[in-house]
């Protein structure tokens, strides 16, 4: 191309220069969003959810949920915060890596109440408890989230959509399996674990494979 | 908002932040003082000048469509070279991927101004051309009627259609086959 064309094209793009509504900063945004959503998880736990099973469940490790717990919240908000950050051009790319301490806890945790599980019970601590329905809950609780998520962060029309999407599957991946707590009425056992683990992957998945029709508006 | 600043670098952030407003100048001084940053981001990830102007145009249309996104007040650098970064890469898996699937063979395209030195192709008329074109989409007819028939450069056919350069590469690339491919069936019937 030569200077001429570059000089023509710049004079196209300063003809169209109308004003633009600027973004807030993306923490604000990031805030804004997670506290939509905290609302909408609160009022479906307090409405549906089983507190009496959930206190059961974890009688006598009352500490190790609440850390579980809050490792699970620190993955979703650093992930979704994260998305928020990547979505604009020159942020650090370190958020990438935010939520990952978090989530390996989480995890970590997880696979401990199931060890216990398994010393207490024995065998059936094997067994594929309500895996599908848990399947099925974190794939359509994170789909119900993921749909304002990727509209709040479209609007940055990302450069780099694959990092944002993969972080905005995590975060919303993290709250549905945060939701989930107070809607499993039996012990988590290792398959069901693993099926939890593996919903979140799929929900990751699935955010990057449809990062182009859920990120970028007016990519022609 | 009239803005009088040089463009140097120091004042990219006050530029930028009146073109946000809508201040056409302020972005002109803005676009033209930041070209030669832009070409030093992607020449130093694509090594190679072709690529680079490529990565350039694109840079220049993703910034204008994501100049919603710089925050006033913080540094410009950055945001732009991310910009630059990000199309460089996009340009130099594209130039990848070209070249591994297609071959220049310049020869392929010769032909002679005599119609009657071109016996396959004395049938070719322009009805023949509508009837095939219409079997285009519309942003691979848009693409083709901007970049070869009223001879725009690929960016000013980007600015004037909304298609990214590489959409229009791609269109113009898909409409060409499909035309040679109806040229193709018309030879084998």
């Amino acid at each position: 191309m030569s200077g001429e064309d570059m000089d023509r094209l710049i004079e196209r793009l300063a003809a169209d220069s109308r004003p633009v509504r600027v973004l807030a900063p993306p923490l604000r945004r990031a805030v804004l969003l997670l506290a939509f959503m905290g609302a909408v998880a609160l009022a479906a736990i307090l409405t549906m959810g089983d507190m009496d099973t959930l206190r059961t469940q974890h009688a006598g490790r009352e500490e190790m949920m609440y850390i579980e717990t809050a490792a699970m919240l620190a993955t979703a908000a650093l992930a979704v915060t994260g998305a928020f950050f990547l979505s604009i051009p020159g942020r650090s790319r370190m958020w990438l890596a935010a939520p990952l301490p978090a989530a390996l806890l989480w995890i970590a945790l997880s696979g401990m109440g199931c060890w216990r599980d398994l010393v207490r019970h024995g065998s059936d601590g094997w067994s594929l408890g309500h895996s599908s329905d848990c399947l099925l809950f974190i794939l359509g609780v994170s789909a119900a989230l993921g749909i304002p998520l990727f509209w709040r962060l479209s609007r940055a029309a990302p450069i780099d959509p694959l990092r944002v999407a993969i972080l905005a599957g995590l975060g919303t991946a993290a709250l549905a399996a945060f939701i989930l707590q107070f809607f499993h009425p039996l012990p988590v056992t290792f398959l069901d674990l693993g099926v939890h683990v593996a919903a979140i992957l799929i929900v990751i998945g699935a955010a990057s494979l449809l990062r182009g029709r859920m990120l970028i508006r007016s990519e022609a | 908002m009239e803005v009088e600043l040089s463009g140097t670098e120091d004042n990219w952030g006050v530029l930028l932040a009146a073109a946000q407003a809508g201040d056409s100048d302020a972005y002109r001084k803005f676009l033209h003082s930041v070209l030669p940053f832009l070409r030093s981001v992607a020449r130093a990830r694509t090594r190679s000048d072709d690529v680079a102007e490529d990565a350039v145009q694109d840079a220049l249309l993703t910034l204008h469509r994501v100049r919603h996104t710089y925050e006033p007040g913080r540094p410009v650098k950055p945001w732009l070279a991310a910009i630059a970064a990000r199309r460089a890469i996009d340009a130099m898996r594209r130039r990848g991927r070209q070249s591994a699937r297609e071959v220049h063979d310049p020869a392929a395209y010769e032909t002679f101004a005599d119609v009657e030195a071109n016996p396959g192709r004395a049938g070719e008329t322009s009805a023949e051309l509508a009837r095939r074109m219409s079997g285009l989409t519309p942003k691979q007819k848009e693409a083709l009627d901007l970049v070869k028939l009223k001879e725009m450069s690929l960016a000013e056919a980007s600015a004037e259609s909304g298609q990214s350069v590489a959409s229009l590469k791609v269109n113009i690339h898909r409409a060409m086959k499909k035309l040679r491919l109806g040229r193709g069936k018309e030879d084998e019937g």
